[in-house]
């Protein structure tokens, strides 16, 4: 009896209690309306500027807009590429994301039709429309680039170092070749290249290298379309210059054992004289070696053709765009949009264009800061100067792309032959 | 006693129906969908679509070299396992248990802390050992007097499963020591000092005693040893740089992820996918059945 007795009053007071709690629930949601979440994929992690950042200025948008919350999931390297997969394959869409355009960074998208053309809510007197290139068959613009073309192939020559061993920066592979004794004298290398990482070798290397060797600028396009087959003369020529850097010393033989980290950081503790890797390696240089160190095209090849004599290869920035889960709700798409125009602000372009992360904004009426760091200055000039041709893997993805990137990584450590790598790139691309 | 026979059904429900339900939705449904999921070409990237292709995945499998070679390693991981890991835990738990070493529990720490950390802080400070010019590769300089000399054990096939044979042995020998451990000290100690009063030398009563006593132990290690072998996937992927090294290395748990989750050009990647972990639990099923076999064979019972 005194138990029932005491179950009815916690009963009543819970009652109570919930209907207390409801009340001033209810008078809450009365005075401030309901929040828009939007859902985000972020690149980045707590150790990087691009995460660092990216958390600050997520804080800063929602203490200025407390009507949106941005729902955020932040993943760097490998680990954004799987959870993007899965995360699209579980139907689990963000309503924006950062992605590309090309095979590496979009086709997860494009397969999953989460595509959304943004030409239409750009604001042309925010963005310079003449900088953002168009991305799809119809001139679509899959996403809001973070900056104008994305050099993947740069051999950043450390001037200082060169020129204490007598030598001037090099203008032909013949220059490279010269200094393979003085440097090897020193314990130095010539080149380093993360040659552990077999996406180094396609995106920053071979890239610039097939478009010199063949004189087509889009000589990877077209093969992948068919024009051209990776078994042609062209492709395997191009892929015996790794065999012949590392018979020259240019390359060491250990190159394929050094990944990302290891690389940048030889070249920033001046153990080698130039380093292959993309524009975006700039920001990751001590800002001592950075101050003397050049950003250039790979020098002149013997085999080279005069089309294509000095280029660089690029592709489209990568950026964050909206999907089409986004884009089905207007006030989500509006919040989404608010909050890119927000990232992509003329200050925290700025920030990103010291912090070396690209190489030129495609905002209008933008002034470029007077103090950025030399390399940096570098950099906008070696975008402007040099002819742009194809990236590899924007164009070349799946299982072909991953044979040759370890089909490279193989030839420079002697288990293949260019020749042997091509088949098999063929084989798997039109199989 | 018709109406008590129903309330004893409702309640049977209701204790067992939450747990069912949560078996049925987390474990039987994935494995159900998973065999589905890998007769057809079903893509859920690709609308909702699907077709039933019969063994097309399966076929597909059995022909592609990559499925053989990682195969190959994999059988290579649980040769590791229960060749390398199980003996080794056995033998470290014995010496603990016997008290043959001083500080033992400071010893029993140290086998027992990879444990501790997680597989992928394991497989990146591996990775950092192996790498050029790093800390292994400067003692091979240091020992031949060749400043050039490197590590290269993890750029070819044919040798890429030494080093990480040796990671895994480093990581998960404490584990089986602590089973061992644990199961000698339930060992009647007079049992033992019987046999030394009776003249036994250490190594008989290794031999004669202890080993036939743990003989349900080692068997049930085998088991968690073969299982955790096929399914690894985190130590090996953390400690290979993508490209060729992982290639090399790859186990069939690689292989499911890269086909179904980065090889954009195959359609039904996700099938395929499938029909390769519906490979990976037909194999260790077999191993296991394999193993009990032989622990029924070897008369692997327990009596303490």
């Amino acid at each position: 009896m005194r138990l029932t007795k005491t179950v009815a009053i916690v009963a009543a007071l819970l009652a109570a209690a919930g209907t207390a709690f409801a009340a001033g629930q209810k008078e809450g949601a009365a005075q401030a309306p309901a929040k828009v979440v939007v859902k985000a994929m972020a690149y980045g992690d707590n150790s990087n500027q691009e995460g660092v950042n990216w958390v600050r200025i997520v804080d800063s948008f929602e203490k200025e807009n407390p009507a949106i919350d941005i729902d955020y999931e932040m993943l760097y390297d490998e680990a954004y590429h799987q959870k993007v997969a899965a995360r699209l394959a579980a139907g689990d869409v963000p309503h924006f994301a950062y992605f590309g355009a090309d095979a590496r960074w979009g086709a997860p998208w494009k397969e999953a039709g989460q595509q959304f053309d943004h030409k239409a809510l750009m604001d042309p007197s925010y963005y310079d429309m003449g900088l953002v290139p168009p991305m799809g068959p119809k001139g679509e613009i899959w996403e809001i680039p973070l900056g104008t073309s994305n050099i993947t192939t740069v051999l950043y020559v450390n001037e200082a170092l060169v020129k204490s061993l007598g030598f001037q920066a090099p203008k032909t592979y013949a220059d490279l070749v010269k200094m393979v004794p003085a440097a090897k004298a020193k314990g130095l290398d010539v080149i380093t290249i993360d040659g552990a990482d077999g996406w180094a070798w396609g995106s920053c290397f071979m890239s610039s290298i097939i478009a010199r060797v063949s004189g087509d600028p889009a000589w990877v396009s077209k093969a992948v379309a068919g024009t051209y087959k990776f078994t042609d003369k062209a492709f395997v020529d191009a892929l015996a210059t790794i065999p012949q850097m590392l018979k020259d010393g240019v390359l060491s033989e250990k190159a394929v054992l050094v990944d990302y980290g290891a690389n940048i950081s030889a070249f920033s503790n001046q153990k080698a004289l130039c380093m292959i890797q993309g524009q975006w390696a700039a920001g990751g240089i001590e800002p001592a070696v950075a101050e003397n160190t050049l950003m250039m095209a790979f020098p002149a090849l013997p085999n080279e053709k005069a089309a294509t004599a000095g280029s660089v290869a690029a592709a489209i920035q990568v950026g964050y765009g909206i999907t089409q889960a986004g884009a089905k709700d207007p006030a989500v798409r509006d919040a989404a949009l608010k909050f890119i125009k927000y990232f992509y602000s003329h200050a925290e372009t700025t920030q990103r264009l010291m912090d070396g992360a690209i190489v030129a904004p495609i905002l209008k009426n933008f002034t470029v800061p007077a103090d950025l760091p030399t390399i940096n200055k570098r950099k906008v000039a070696l975008a402007q100067s040099a002819k742009s041709t194809d990236v590899i893997d924007a164009f070349l993805g799946g299982a072909a792309n991953d044979a040759l990137n370890a089909g490279m990584q193989k030839i420079a450590s002697g288990a293949s032959t260019p020749a042997e790598v091509a088949a098999e790139v063929e084989k798997l691309l039109r199989k | 006693m018709r109406r008590r026979k129903g309330e004893n059904l409702l309640t049977y429900f209701g204790m067992v129906g939450p747990g069912l339900s949560v078996f049925l939705f987390i474990v039987a449904y994935p494995i159900v969908y998973s065999v589905w999921l890998s007769f057809t070409d079903f893509n859920p990237n690709r609308g909702g679509a699907w077709n039933l292709v019969g063994l097309l995945q399966y076929k597909t499998m059995v022909i592609d070299p990559n499925f053989w070679h990682s195969l190959s390693n994999n059988m290579i991981v649980v040769a590791v396992s229960v060749f390398g890991q199980i003996p080794i835990g056995f033998v470290l738990a014995y010496i603990l248990y016997r008290k043959m070493v001083k500080a033992q529990f400071f010893f029993q720490s140290m086998v027992f802390l990879p444990q501790f950390l997680s597989t992928i802080v394991i497989g990146i400070l591996w990775k950092r050992l192996f790498q050029a010019d790093g800390p292994i590769a400067r003692l091979i300089q240091i020992v031949s007097g060749d400043p050039g000399a490197q590590f290269d054990l993890m750029l070819k096939a044919d040798t890429v499963m030494y080093p990480i044979g040796f990671a895994l042995i480093w990581m998960y020998t404490g584990f089986y020591m602590v089973i061992f451990l644990a199961n000698l000290q339930k060992i009647d100690t007079e049992m033992l000092e019987a046999a030394q009063i009776d003249g036994a030398t250490e190594p008989q009563i290794f031999v004669r005693l202890i080993l036939p006593l743990l003989s349900g132990t080692v068997l049930v290690s085998t088991i968690l040893a073969i299982a955790g072998s096929l399914r690894g996937f985190d130590l090996i992927f953390a400690l290979t740089t993508q490209g060729l090294q992982r290639n090399n290395a790859m186990v069939l748990s690689i292989f499911m992820y890269q086909t179904a989750f980065q090889d954009f050009n195959n359609p039904s990647r996700f099938a395929y996918g499938s029909a390769i972990s519906n490979a990976i639990v037909v194999i260790s099923v077999g191993l296991i059945m394999m193993s009990n076999r032989i622990g029924k064979l070897l008369n692997a019972d327990e009596e303490y």
